[in-house]
């Protein structure tokens, strides 16, 4: 009982570590409409940034949010309006996809030319330090990160639904061409937008590096799960998203365990492709939003 | 329904199955392939030949790849997974003592059944989310690589039996090497040069333009696809099997690698996505790059390499979408030889009208709902040989629901749609390709051209219908063309026609199938006067060569002079049918375009 209990709480921690990585995702998918294939590409670039800040400074890790998450806000917002927006109105798939890949590749290949293959490890400063919660026991950094997580959430959401800004980028993203009519630039939404999701990625940078090996493949690693997790919570449900982490946290724990380490991997995908293919919508998501799919 | 005054018609040279490459080009490609092997052999050292072999096994890599990422635009980036199995197959069966001249079969098989088992169910995902699919599916099978040890050696990998001569595909020397890669890089090519140009490729880049269209062209999409990524799969999975065994290790992470998968289509991309020679030249200008990189700068250069894939593969997106290939095809376009041919006038109807015969087309009791909205209720009607029958009805009536209900777009809630054979019997046709093969062919009111094709190569996915030969359907896609008035611009790409000539892409594709009963969903919208005149004459000739018509028209003039019969159409209704004189003058039909209030005020 106290095993599962255990396996139950890691499946949890572990989901609100997918939904800190993706809540920046699943923003860029639902307003911008563009798959971010070099989303992992940001979070490792914030890993390492939270590394140098925390190794060459000796602060602790949190410290470096105070660099990562502006210098990634900037980074997103220029990827956008460099690189997205010039293709948008071509409107053919093939050339986004390529773009995002093209910039994953090539910041992967930076990372192993700058840092090396070598695994970078960030001081902990005792966020790796257990805590004991009734019968189970997690990490004192998990548990920041769950907590950040809803955080992060909530304030998201608030966000878009309270400030005018908010409001914007709802419009725009319910239709771009009304939007524009109405007197909003929508380039700078799109931008603005790209930014904040690469902002939310960059604290989970910063709460991810303490706890995770810092390398140039670090990006993939996360991001796959994230993808599982957008397309689980609706496409650019918030809300969606944030169930859909911790729905895979758990079964990523539970298959862990029971099923075999090695096996883990195999659930995850399985139940995505699962759900792509048979339920596109998402699990929370409405029969509204099926850009995706031919009907 | 032509703009452009008729002169006579210049007979050009006999259409050829392929378009011939200009000369220019033609030599380009050779000297490339010769150089492939010429190089090598000229300069004899190790290295040089396996940058070479290497920019073979890439470029048929890419090559197989573009047939599904390519032609039909479904962006693989799990084609790893082909690679992988067939690597594993190969030096699985080397271990049993099976030759890899039989052992790449057998995993080009088992690739077919996998890329089958695998796209079946993620082909009505579009762009990205195929693409995910595809990456989940590689993590799939890497993980299995990784969990059946047993099988695959697991994380250690596998070495491959060391048994030399040509029988093992091993060698201490290179020179058998790079003619086995470059063998098998000529036959990738030969293959998607033979899919591209064949019946299959038109209906694949077709698919890839606009799907609903080339269903109503009688294109069974899933089909069409099914056989591109067995192909693409199999070619893939064959040269997986030489790889491994030119390499003599393997391991999960090395073959089931997204890496690899990217550079593949990458490669695709920066050549030129969608052509024939456009992987082949991204290959050759950028394999050099990642082994020359490994082999001289060595562990210092670690990601060199690919930081310059990626920054390249970004700047190919941005500025230059159409890769290597859209470069050369620009530095040798010459100035179209418009005006040299001009379409000649429509033919005079037939003196005589042969009789409106038996029933070809029979509707009964459609209903349709969206949600709460009744959009069809109770609507039967039927169609004769050689009738025409206007479908009129207020916005909103759900005309072009009705006719996406006798076509195949759409499922009635219930009804039936009956459609007689020529020998006939009759039929419920269900699926667009069921309708489209007894002889319904339709147009869409918003136009659904196939943008990147040429006006001509629009026409010819229609006359495949009929003429599965590249030859036949060119003739007769030219004939209809200048029947249709488009002749001058045969070699336009679509993209580029006004509202007017994508009108009449829409009527002259559908003509091409030779169709018995033909749907017309506002073809006269949007066109001025005297197009409208010549697209009466040409319905009317339509008409008289047999074909049934049903047509959606908000051009009185039209519904009036064409139309035998007349169905009105109100919330989803037939509120009225019958000659059109009759029915205009029906205070029913009357009430429903102007209202109540403009009945009350006439009478």
């Amino acid at each position: 009982m106290d095993i599962l209990l255990q396996v139950l709480a890691n499946g949890l921690m572990l989901g609100g570590l997918f939904a800190i990585v993706s809540v920046g995702l699943t923003l860029i998918f639902g307003i911008v409409k563009v798959v971010n294939f070099a989303h992992g590409e940001f979070l490792m670039l914030g890993m390492y940034g939270t590394y140098l800040v925390t190794s060459a400074l000796g602060l602790h890790p949190f410290v470096a949010v105070i660099a990562v998450v502006p210098v990634l806000f900037i980074l997103g917002a220029l990827t956008q309006r460099l690189l997205i927006q010039p293709l948008m109105a071509s409107g053919d798939d093939h050339i986004q996809i390529f773009a995002t890949v093209g910039l994953s590749t090539a910041l992967i290949n930076l990372a192993l030319l700058v840092f090396g293959a070598d695994i970078a490890n960030t001081p902990p400063h005792g966020l790796r330090a257990p805590v004991e919660i009734g019968p189970v026991r997690v990490l004192t950094g998990q548990i920041v990160i769950f907590l950040a997580a809803i955080a992060l959430v909530v304030g998201l959401q608030a966000f878009l639904a309270r400030t005018q800004t908010g409001r914007a980028i709802r419009a725009v993203a319910q239709n771009r061409a009304a939007a524009e009519l109405m007197g909003i630039d929508v380039k700078r939404i799109y931008a603005l937008t790209f930014g904040i999701g690469a902002a939310c990625v960059g604290v989970a940078a910063v709460l991810v590096a303490p706890l995770y090996p810092t390398s140039p493949n670090s990006g993939t690693y996360f991001v796959l799960t994230a993808f599982v997790v957008v397309v689980l919570g609706g496409l650019g449900s918030i809300g969606g998203a944030f169930a859909g982490s911790l729905l895979i946290g758990l079964i990523d724990s539970v298959a862990g365990f029971y099923v075999g380490s090695d096996m883990r991997e195999i659930a995850v995908f399985g139940v995505f492709l699962l759900i792509l293919i048979l339920r596109p919508s998402g699990l929370f998501g409405s029969r509204l939003k099926l850009a995706h799919v031919s009907p | 329904m032509s703009t452009a005054s008729p002169t006579t018609t210049v007979p050009r040279a006999a259409p050829a199955g392929a378009p011939a490459l200009p000369r220019w080009q033609a030599a380009g490609l050779a000297l490339v392939l010769a150089a492939l092997v010429a190089v090598p052999i000229a300069v004899d050292n190790a290295f040089v030949y396996h940058v070479f072999i290497t920019i073979c096994v890439f470029a048929a890599l890419s090559t197989a790849w573009n047939i599904v990422g390519g032609f039909t635009g479904q962006l693989s980036l799990g084609h790893g997974i082909f690679y992988g199995i067939g690597a594993y197959a190969g030096v699985i069966l080397a271990g049993l003592g099976i030759t890899p001249w039989l052992g790449m079969f057998a995993g080009a098989a088992l690739a077919v059944i996998v890329a089958v088992a695998i796209s079946y169910p993620c082909f009505r995902l579009r762009g990205p989310f195929f693409s995910l699919a595809t990456i989940a599916f590689l993590e799939v099978f890497r993980v299995l690589a990784l969990h059946f040890r047993e099988v695959t050696g697991g994380a250690t990998g596998l070495m491959i039996p060391l048994k030399l001569g040509w029988e093992w595909m091993v060698f201490r020397e290179r020179p058998p090497q790079l003619a086995i890669a470059f063998g098998l890089l000529l036959a990738t090519l030969a293959v998607a040069w033979f899919v591209r140009w064949r019946r299959l490729g038109y209906y694949l880049v077709a698919t890839r333009e606009r799907e609903s269209a080339a269903q109503a062209a009688g294109v069974d999409t899933v089909r069409v696809r099914l056989v591109a990524v067995s192909v693409s799969g199999g070619l893939t999975a064959i040269v997986g099997t030489f790889h491994a065994m030119y390499l003599t290790y393997i391991e999960p992470a090395a073959m089931f690698s997204l890496t690899l998968s990217i550079q593949i289509a990458m490669f695709a991309l920066i050549g030129g996505i969608g052509t024939v020679f456009g992987p082949l030249l991204g290959a050759v200008l950028l394999v050099p790059i990642t082994e020359l990189a490994r082999g001289w700068l060595g562990a210092k250069a670690l990601g060199l390499h690919g930081l310059v894939y990626g920054l390249v593969l970004m700047l190919v997106v941005l500025f230059m979408p159409n890769g290597l290939m859209g470069l050369v095809a620009r530095l040798g376009r010459r100035p179209a030889s418009r005006g040299a041919q001009a379409a000649p006038a429509v033919p005079a109807a037939a003196a005589a009208r042969p009789a409106v015969g038996a029933e070809i087309l029979r509707v009964e009791g459609l209903q349709k709902h969206f949600g709460g909205l009744h959009v069809t209720n109770d609507v039967g009607f039927t169609l004769r040989e050689g009738e025409i029958l206007g479908l009129i009805g207020p916005n909103g009536a759900g005309k072009t629901t009705v006719f996406n209900m006798i076509s195949g777009f759409l499922r009635a809630d219930s009804g039936r749609v009956s459609v007689r054979a020529p020998d006939g019997t009759w039929h419920q046709p269900v699926s667009p390709a069921d309708f489209a093969g007894l002889g319904v062919g339709r147009t869409f009111q918003i136009v659904q051209p196939f943008a990147a094709m040429t006006v001509e190569e629009n026409i010819m996915v229609g006359a495949f219908h009929r003429h599965a030969d590249v030859r036949e359907a060119r003739a007769v896609a030219r004939e209809t063309a200048h029947r249709m008035g488009l002749g001058p611009w045969l070699d336009v790409e679509a993209r580029g026609l006004t509202i007017g000539g994508f009108k009449r892409l829409e009527v002259a594709r559908v003509m091409a199938m030779q169709p018995r009963v033909l749907l017309l969903d506002e073809v006269m919208a949007g066109i001025n006067q005297t197009d409208v005149r010549r697209a009466i004459d040409l319905m009317l000739s339509i008409r008289d060569s047999g074909v049934s018509i049903i047509a959606i028209e908000h051009v009185m003039q039209a519904v009036m002079s064409l139309s035998d019969r007349v169905i009105v159409l109100n919330s989803g209704r037939i509120i009225a049918e019958g000659r059109p004189q009759e029915v205009v003058r029906d205070p029913v039909v009357v009430e429903a375009y102007l209202g109540k209030e403009f009945v009350h005020a006439q009478a």
